[in-house]
This record gives C-alpha cells, sequence and structure tokens, in this order.
C-alpha cells in the first residue's frame, strides 16, 4: 500500500528531516512510529499526505507517485486519507458536529448525508451527546476523539496519526488509542506516530527513527 | 449540477455567516466601498436628469436673419436666393424659413396676449426675418455663414440661436467622459478596499484554509466563499450608495424648484430608473468579486 523508495527530506535551510529511507507498509497494517522528538516521524507522514514532496526518492501510495502529484490532484489523494495531528485543529468558530461534517461538505455530500455520517462517526469515538458543543467546551482527550472522527467520518483507506496522544492524560490517551485500534480492527491501515514507549507494547509493528534514518522495524508476529 | 449547487450554497451560508460574525467591521467596509461608489452614481444622476432636457431642444444651429425695416417687401422675399447661395455646399438641403413682418407681429401678438400694447405703436416695429435651420453643419462653420449672411444687401442683424445647445452637447459629452473616468478611478478603489478586506479575512482563516486543504478541499472550494463575501460587499455598498443618492434627490429638488421656477421651468431630479440601478448593483457586484479574486489569488497561493 505504501512504499518509500531511497526517501530522503531535506528542508530549505540544509536540515536534513529523513535519509535514505526505504520501507514498505501493506494494507491493513497498524503501524508505530516511534523515535525521539525531531527524528523525522511527522516528516515521514507528511511525505505520505503530500503535505511535504521528497527531496529526493520515491513515495507511492496504492502505486501512486505521490510526490509528483499535481496540486490540483492532491485534494482527492486527501479524501482517501484520515489525517490527525497532535494539535487537533479543530475549528473553534464551529460545533463538533460542524467539524466533522467538513470533510464530507468539500467532497459535495448533502448536508442530511454529511449529518447523519458525522454523528455516525462521532457515536464511534463516544462523542455525540457533544456532537453540538463548541470544541474549546471539550477536553483535551475529547477533542482529540472528535479529530478522530473527522479523520475517519470519509471511511479512509489509511489513517495517518501524528503523536494523537501528545499532551493527554494517560486515560484520554488510551481512549484515543482504543479508537485507533478499533479503526484497524475494521480494516482500516494506521500509521501512528508517538514518542510515548508504553503504546508500543500493544502494536504489531513499531518501525524507530533516528535523525531522521530509519534504525529498526520490528514485527510482532500474530499469536 | 445538483453538487456544483450544493456548493455554491454552502460557499454563500458560509460568506454570510463570516460577515455577519463581524458585523462593525462588514457595516465599515460597505461605508467605505459605498461613498466611494455614491460619487460615480450621483454624477450619473444628474446626467440622465439633464438628457431628456437637451434631447427636447433642437441641436441643430438656427440662424435668424432681419432685414431693415425699410427694406421693400419684393426685395425682402427676393433674398431667399441669396441666402441659399451662401449656404455651404452640405447645407443646401437647410431650410429657409421666410416670416413677412407683418406675420411676425401677429405671432407676437398671439404668444405675448401685448396685443393692445402691440396696437398702440400705431406702426409694426418688427422686421421681416428669415429663419434658417440648418442641416450637415459643423458649429465652427455657423459663424462663417453668418457673417456672409450679414454682408448681404437689407441684413440688418444675423443671430446665431441654437449654438449653444450644440455647445451645451458638447460639454455634456466631456462629462459624460470626465464621469467614465471618475467611475474608472473610483472602480479601482472599490477593488482595492475589497481586496485588502478578503486579505485580511485570508489571514484571519489560515488555519480554516490549512485545515480544509488538508482534509481534501479543493481551491475552488476554498476560494468560492472569498468570492460570494466581494461580491456581497459590492452588493450590500451599491444599495447603500443608492439608497443614498436617491434620498439626496428629496432636499435638492427643493432647491432646484425654486431656481427652476425663475425659467418657468417644472425641472426637477428625478432618481434612476430601475433597470439602471440594477445594472449599477451588478457592476458594484462584479467590481466585489474582481477584487476578492485578485486577493484570494494573491493570498492563498502564498499560504501552504
Amino acid at each position: 500500500m505504501i512504499e518509500f523508495q531511497h526517501v530522503s527530506k531535506s528542508y530549505a535551510h540544509g536540515v536534513a528531516a529523513l535519509t535514505d529511507i526505504n520501507l514498505t507498509v501493506a494494507k491493513g497494517e497498524l503501524v508505530f512510529l516511534a523515535g525521539p522528538s525531531g527524528a523525522g516521524k511527522s516528516t515521514l507522514l507528511k511525505l505520505i499526505a503530500a503535505i511535504e514532496r521528497p527531496s529526493s526518492g520515491k513515495v507511492t501510495l496504492n502505486g501512486q507517485d505521490v510526490g509528483k502529484l499535481k496540486r490540483a490532484a492532491l485534494p482527492y489523494l486527501r479524501r482517501n486519507l484520515g489525517l490527525i495531528f497532535q494539535q487537533q485543529r479543530l475549528l473553534q468558530d464551529r460545533t463538533v458536529l460542524a467539524n466533522v461534517m467538513l470533510p464530507l461538505i468539500v467532497t459535495g455530500a448533502s448536508k442530511a448525508e454529511a449529518q447523519q455520517r458525522a454523528l455516525a462517526a462521532l457515536d464511534k469515538v463516544g462523542l455525540l451527546e457533544r456532537a453540538k458543543a463548541e470544541p474549546q467546551a471539550l477536553s483535551g482527550g475529547e477533542q482529540q476523539r472528535a479529530a478522530i472522527a473527522r479523520a475517519i467520518v470519509n471511511r479512509p483507506q489509511l489513517i495517518l496519526a501524528d503523536e494523537p496522544t501528545a499532551n493527554l492524560d494517560r486515560d484520554s490517551a488510551n481512549q484515543v488509542l482504543e479508537a485507533l485500534k478499533a479503526f484497524h480492527s475494521a480494516g482500516v491501515t494506521c500509521l501512528i506516530s508517538t514518542h510515548d514507549e508504553q503504546f508500543l507494547d500493544s502494536a504489531t509493528r513499531v518501525i524507530y527513527l533516528r535523525q531522521g534514518q530509519l534504525i529498526e522495524t520490528w514485527r510482532k508476529e500474530a499469536a | 449540477m445538483k453538487i456544483w449547487l450544493r456548493e455554491h450554497r454552502f460557499a454563500l451560508a458560509e460568506a454570510v455567516r463570516k460577515l455577519i460574525k463581524t458585523p462593525g467591521s462588514f457595516a465599515f467596509n460597505v461605508l467605505v466601498v459605498a461613498i466611494a461608489l455614491a460619487l460615480p452614481i450621483a454624477g450619473l444622476t444628474l446626467l440622465e436628469n439633464i438628457r431628456p432636457v437637451t434631447q427636447q431642444l433642437a441641436v441643430e444651429p438656427e440662424i435668424s436673419v432681419f432685414l431693415a425695416l425699410d427694406t421693400p417687401a419684393d426685395q425682402a422675399r427676393a433674398l431667399a436666393s441669396g441666402i441659399r447661395s451662401a449656404l455651404p455646399l452640405a447645407s443646401k438641403k437647410s431650410r429657409i424659413e421666410f416670416i413677412p413682418r407683418e406675420q411676425a407681429l401677429e405671432n407676437l401678438k398671439e404668444k405675448t396676449g401685448l396685443a393692445d400694447a402691440l396696437t398702440t405703436l400705431g406702426q409694426n416695429p418688427l422686421p421681416d426675418a428669415y429663419i434658417i435651420r440648418l442641416a450637415n453643419i459643423d458649429v465652427a462653420a455657423v459663424d462663417a455663414l453668418a457673417e456672409r449672411l450679414q454682408a448681404l444687401p437689407g441684413v440688418e442683424t444675423v443671430q446665431v440661436d441654437s449654438a449653444w445647445v450644440k455647445r451645451l452637447a458638447a460639454m455634456l459629452q466631456v462629462m459624460r467622459l470626465a464621469l467614465l473616468l471618475l467611475a474608472a478611478t473610483l472602480g479601482v478603489v472599490v477593488m482595492a478596499v475589497i481586496f485588502n478586506t478578503v486579505r485580511l479575512q485570508v489571514l484571519t482563516q489560515r488555519e480554516e484554509i490549512a485545515v480544509s486543504r488538508l482534509i481534501g478541499a479543493t481551491d475552488a472550494f476554498i476560494h468560492r466563499p472569498f468570492y460570494y463575501t466581494g461580491a456581497l460587499l459590492g452588493i450590500c455598498a451599491g444599495t447603500v450608495a443608492l439608497a443614498a443618492v436617491t434620498l439626496a434627490l428629496q432636499p435638492l429638488n427643493g432647491a432646484i424648484a425654486e431656481f427652476a421656477r425663475l425659467y418657468a421651468s417644472e425641472f426637477r431630479l428625478t432618481a434612476l430608473d430601475p433597470l439602471i440601478m440594477l445594472m449599477l448593483l451588478a457592476i458594484s457586484a462584479t467590481l466585489g468579486l474582481l477584487g476578492a479574486a485578485f486577493s484570494v489569488r494573491r493570498h492563498l497561493a502564498r499560504l501552504p
């Protein structure tokens, strides 16, 4: 599903974020990206969503070279991705429900359909009763779950979550992680970056990055 | 088509929602744009009111040739051929009307109601006259013709009657051109104001734009609410400007009525035709749309 072939990424000021990454993620996998801050985890996720372009090498998603996609094609790529960020990036001037409806509205879905599907997504993350609330009225964990609902409302093939549990207390972090695992169980491929080692116990595959280099990858064999 | 309409409805709703959220700044922007629009609209209202007045008046230059009082009647009538030969070649089709002094006196009695007073004069004080309605003639050539007519035997006075109308028409043409230039200049001002308003909106909605891009919104989807913002600003400002100009006609007409009465005229300034008003609203909406489009293209391209 995802393939990195000798991918390097340097930013304008010359800092190498990733160096010669070779990596394959199969459909339906749950992969954790681990490593300290600045290791290149976020950059790796951004390359898959074409938020950044590789300086060299090739990133393919379902056989499509995302690094070479034209600007006009990017929205259609991203409609098949569920993006979750460390800062939830919910729009503060509209309700939680309106936030979750937005990915459907941009695809031209009717308001009634968008509302129905958004409520279903909020139900899946346990936030149905907070649908009409403003994002700032939610706790950090609830906001992150609302962001997950927004990411999955379009029924994406792939979820890319960048430090989704950072800044959350233990209980909230567990709830967020459980929600992501539930989507993985439903067949969605998930790539989750974290620097919180304790979540890696439940992982089936972990990729370690340090200073932009892939230093280790391991899989837990299915029981 | 259904999706396209739905997207436009959403964009319009978003634009309205955001304008309503900042009523103070919206009202201020409308006011600034309305002031810029009111000047050319007021000018157009004035021109549209003057135009029918000038159209009612004959714009063909007219020359009155008054003969000496002692000119014999047959010599006076014979002068017609001399007048015709004095006309430039292009104006040979001009109408030449002879008005004998007796007819002139009758006309005067009829039109002025001074019959009794004129009878007391004992003799007819009016001369024989020719009225020449000139066809195909330049305003500049009229003066030369007047000089030629003045030189004819028996001619006492030559009076060019209608040149002022031509001059007024020429002046109106200059005013129209000046108004067009003023409208163009203020159109640029309107676009600049809306350009800046939309620029500020783009900056304040940076996060929303970034999130929209990440969830798969196309550029068209992101741009559309800003286009509607510009068009709505234009329409609202145009409406305010039209209303202000129309309301201003009331006190103006009070003063004009006094002035017009001195000239036995019923002249009043009237509001623009509703069709012209609609056209002006469409123009102000287009100006808003263009200002927003320039701004969006320039500033959104710079956002990540």
